[in-house]
């Protein structure tokens, strides 16, 4: 692979480039050794020839001298060392001679000048030679005559030897130069493949960085955007096989980075939401707790009062009592009908508790989820249920002290009392009347606000249902007053027979009274209860939204932790 | 070499100029393995039925020297064709004149190696023209094999794988000369007068080593050139300093034939030898009568062979009779022949029956004498015989 296509991978390029300069300067060396091996061979070929040649002619010259000194001692002193002197001069001459001749590399003009030197000296050789006979034979002017003869002879050896030197001393020069420029040449031609080594080396290099460079650049610039929080996908491009390897895990990672980080933006929002809901809600649900506990605090101030005036209104019923004896059967049988109204308003204590428990379930709820704040809402229909209740009584009361007036106005003188105390009956019913619409008018704007309440919350309603239930017990035990009150209204009709019916009915009425105020004690404690239980649950709620708070809080940095990164 | 020489009579077959020639052992490597292929090539070529098969002779046959060689060639050629050929083709030969000059002979050399149906070369007559000749034979793209009948020269022996010669080199001569002096005539006081070059030199050394061995005293040892006119004062000394039995001339015929004229001049009678350099000067009367030569051949040699080559270039060639060149040649196609006949026309197969003769081959029984060449393409075994001159004529007088 790497070595099919080297230029794609970081090792084959390094493996190519390095061999490519190894391979070069392999070449160079090879070709500088080659090279210097030739030139040492013909060096030496020069050398050896000049040498040889320079010996030869050296030789050939020296013993020519020599040849030509031994025979003239030879004709001034004639002796056997003399001789022998000339002879082997002469010998040496021949071999010289020789030698010269199988010069490998002598040109045509050298061999002729080398045959001219061997004639020349032969005949110098006869000369002396004949010239030696004649002395040996006693013929001195012959002897002189003869030897004269080789002096141009000798000259021109002289001549021919220094010649030829001097020709192979120009074949020498031409051959060294020959050398040098071959050598120039080729010192010239090492260079340019040294130099195109060089370059080829710089551009694998160049090539090498720019491929290593570039990809690197893109990748650490890619790394920088993950570490900076932009998991957008890495473009590579070309790039080297190691590279590509390196790109390929950094894009994986960034997938995977980006779908992780998508989903906890995604689950981050979902928290955010409803983190935000639920404050919201806990919120509403805290104002509307707030809202209620102000409202039954009134309820209980107004239950107070309606106590102190029952009270009064007992003490009255009490001077009515004693004041009007005869209307005690009808008082009684007020008082018995009074003693229904307490069991129904009973049942309506239990009906009120139970829905004090309904709101301790909403408190729970709301703990959990907004909804149930809904059956406060359905609480407040319950607490208007109650001041209708009171309004009717206060009515009821109202107008049995308007027939109790009219009963009294019948009686005559004996009635001018009960009149009297009717009327204060009356002036009591209407006061629990106003307070009652004082009530009302309260419990309308806490039903208003938690209508409010109730619209921000849209789940919860089944448990109000629960409440609704209670409310329509609350309205069964209504109607059951109602039949009462109808009964009350035909006994009523017949305290007109009886003042002591109408003393009774006054003494029930004032048990009842008593009993109202009891009950409106009782009113005042439920309704801190439910102040109490709805303070609670506003704390709780508070908390609730404190927490609801720190989970937005902490789903909101999510979020901006989340948002950071770019996917 | 002639051409320095000037007026030297160079005519005679010891050129003695020595001038070495190297073949460079690598070149002979890649050659060889040249030869191998063209060797191949040139068989197929050559084995043609009825084609002629081509020998080329060269030697300076427009000179007296060259004649007897062109003649006893043609004489064999002759007889060849009237035998029917060789192996069933015809034999020709292709002469071509060198001069005895070294340029023409590389040229000659030239023409005949580039030839591809030439498969030999007879030639060339003297030591010169050979060495320069030799040079191109084997150095060409195909070598050729060459024998030549004459050329002596020392210094040939061994030049080559590709040269033979069916003559001993110039040094069997002194030696033999020697023998003859010392053993046939009883000589014990020789002079030697030798002419100043490398022939003259070499038959001067041979003859010094083995006269002496023999228990003979030489007296002088002079050198003298075609260039001086007289030897007389060498002469005069010899007579002075009592004489000598012998007159040993290592020179070429012009100057013994001045050392004779000196040597008669002083009413001096001593015995005169000298090597084949000397042939000719049989003819110059009575100033060379009794002088004495040393020859691989003579025509009066004995032997059948020789009595009917000897008769038929005369009828052929109006009575002549032929030197120890022709008979060389003579030999020399013949041996061709037989070469051709038994390993086939191709230059490498002759050039192995060549080397062969003699070392695994019989040798040939020539009209020259028994040829046996050694390693060195030589034939040391050859008779050198001595001839003296009576009444004008060479005869036979000593042959061992």
């Amino acid at each position: 692979m790497t070595w099919r296509r080297p230029h794609e991978s970081l090792t084959g390029l390094l493996v190519l480039g390095f061999a490519g300069l190894l391979a070069g300067l392999l070449l160079t060396a090879v070709l500088g050794v080659v090279w210097l091996g030739q030139m040492r061979r013909d060096l030496e070929h020069e050398l050896g020839s000049l040498e040889q040649s320079s010996a030869m002619g050296n030789g050939l010259i020296t013993s020519a001298f020599d040849e030509i000194r031994a025979a003239e001692r030879y004709l001034s002193a004639p002796t056997p060392d003399a001789e022998q002197a000339f002879q082997q001069a002469a010998d040496d001459g021949f071999r010289f001679e020789r030698g010269l001749e199988q010069l490998p590399d002598l040109s045509v003009e050298d061999r002729v000048t080398v045959l001219r030197i061997k004639q020349l000296q032969s005949s110098i050789q006869v000369d002396y030679a004949l010239a030696h006979a004649l002395k040996d034979l006693g013929r001195e002017r012959d002897a002189a005559a003869q030897a004269a003869v080789v002096r141009d002879p000798a000259q021109e050896l002289t001549r021919l030897v220094r010649d030829l030197g001097a020709r192979q001393a120009q074949r020498s020069g031409a051959a060294a130069q020959r050398l040098g420029e071959r050598a120039t040449r080729r010192q010239a031609l090492l260079v340019l493949v040294l130099f195109a080594v060089a370059l080829v080396s710089v551009m694998v290099a160049a090539w090498t960085m720019r491929e290593v460079r570039g990809p690197l650049t893109r990748l650490v610039t890619a790394a920088e955007r993950f570490g900076g929080g932009d998991l957008r996908p890495v473009t590579t491009g070309r790039m080297l096989r190691e590279f590509r390897i390196l790109a390929d895990a950094m894009r994986i990672m960034g997938d995977r980075l980006r779908g992780i980080v998508g989903e906890v933006v995604g689950e981050a929002d979902r928290i955010a939401g409803s983190a935000s809901d639920l404050s919201a809600a806990s919120e509403q649900v805290a104002a509307s707790s707030g809202e209620v506990a102000r409202a039954m605090v009134e309820i209980s101030g107004g239950a107070e009062q309606q106590r102190n005036e029952l009270n009064g209104m007992g003490r009255s019923l009490e001077h009515l009592r004693q004041a009007a004896g005869e209307i005690a059967e009808s008082a009684t049988r007020l008082a018995q009908l009074g003693e229904e109204i307490r069991a129904v308003a009973d049942r309506h204590r239990g009906d009120i508790q139970a829905a004090s428990g309904a709101l301790l379930d909403v408190r729970e709820v709301v703990q959990t989820t907004s909804t149930q704040i809904t059956q406060l809402a359905e609480q407040s229909t319950a607490i208007d249920a109650f001041v209708d209740l009171i309004k009717r009584i206060s009515s009821q009361t109202n107008l049995l002290a308007l027939n109790a007036a009219i009963e009294a106005a019948r009686a005559g003188e004996h009635g001018t009392g009960f009149a009297v105390v009717a009327e204060e009956v009356r002036q009591l019913a209407d006061d629990a009347a106003r307070a009652a619409a004082d009530v009302a008018s309260t419990t309308a704007v806490i039903r208003e606000q938690v209508d409010d309440v109730t619209a921000t919350m849209a789940a919860g309603t089944a448990k109000v249902r629960g409440l609704e239930s209670v409310a329509e017990g609350a309205a069964r035990g209504l109607a059951e007053i109602v039949a009462a009150v109808e009964q009350v209204e035909q006994a009523a009709a017949r305290v007109g027979a009886s003042a002591l019916q109408n003393r009774d009915v006054a003494e029930h009425l004032g048990g009842q009274a008593k009993d109202a105020g009891g009950r409106a004690v009782s009113h005042a404690s439920s309704a801190e209860q439910v102040t109490a239980a709805t303070e609670e649950q506003g704390a709780s709620t508070e908390q609730m939204a404190a927490s609801a708070g720190t989970l937005l809080q902490a789903a909101e940095k999510l979020r901006s932790l989340v948002k950071e990164f770019r996917v | 070499m002639q051409l320095i020489a000037g007026g030297a009579d160079v005519h005679t077959r010891c050129d003695s100029s020595a001038q070495a020639l190297t073949y460079r052992a690598r070149e002979g490597g890649i050659l060889h393995r040249r030869y191998i292929i063209l060797a191949a090539l040139s068989l197929a070529a050559c084995s043609r039925a009825g084609e002629p098969i081509y020998i080329g002779v060269a030697g300076p046959f427009s000179q007296s020297r060259g004649a007897s060689m062109k003649l006893a060639a043609q004489l064999a050629e002759q007889q060849l064709r009237e035998r029917g050929g060789v192996a069933g083709r015809p034999l020709r030969l292709i002469f071509v004149d060198d001069s005895g000059v070294d340029d023409i002979a590389v040229r000659v050399a030239k023409k005949l190696s580039d030839s591809s149906q030439v498969v030999a070369v007879i030639g060339h007559l003297s030591s010169g023209p050979t060495r320069s000749a030799l040079a191109v034979y084997v150095n060409a793209r195909r070598p050729v094999p060459v024998i030549s009948p004459s050329a002596s020269n020392p210094d040939l022996s061994g030049l080559s794988p590709w040269f033979f010669r069916i003559c001993p080199s110039d040094l069997a001569h002194g030696a033999q000369l020697a023998r003859f002096a010392r053993q046939r005539l009883g000589a014990a006081r020789a002079a030697v007068i030798y002419t100043n070059d490398d022939y003259g030199r070499g038959v001067r050394r041979t003859f010094v080593a083995e006269f002496t061995r023999l228990g003979g005293t030489v007296l002088e040892e002079d050198p003298f050139l075609s260039t001086h006119t007289t030897a007389e004062p060498y002469l005069a000394r010899m007579r002075q300093r009592g004489g000598v039995d012998v007159l040993v001339l290592a020179t070429q015929r012009l100057e013994a034939e001045t050392v004779l004229r000196d040597l008669r001049g002083l009413g001096l009678h001593w015995p005169v030898m000298g090597g084949d350099a000397l042939v000719g000067i049989e003819a110059d009367g009575p100033l060379a009568e009794g002088v004495r030569v040393s020859l691989t051949y003579l025509a009066d040699r004995t032997g059948e062979d020789n009595g009917r080559f000897v008769a038929a270039y005369a009828r052929a060639n109006s009575g002549a009779r032929p030197d120890h060149r022709g008979a060389g040649a003579y030999d020399i196609v013949m041996l061709l022949a037989r070469a051709i006949e038994q390993s086939g026309a191709s230059r490498p197969a002759l050039r192995e029956y060549l080397a062969q003769v003699g070392r695994g081959r019989p040798a040939y029984e020539g009209v020259t004498g028994r040829i046996a060449f050694d390693q060195q393409g030589d034939v040391p075994d050859k008779p050198i015989t001595i001839a003296v001159v009576r009444g004008g004529r060479l005869v036979t007088e000593w042959a061992p």
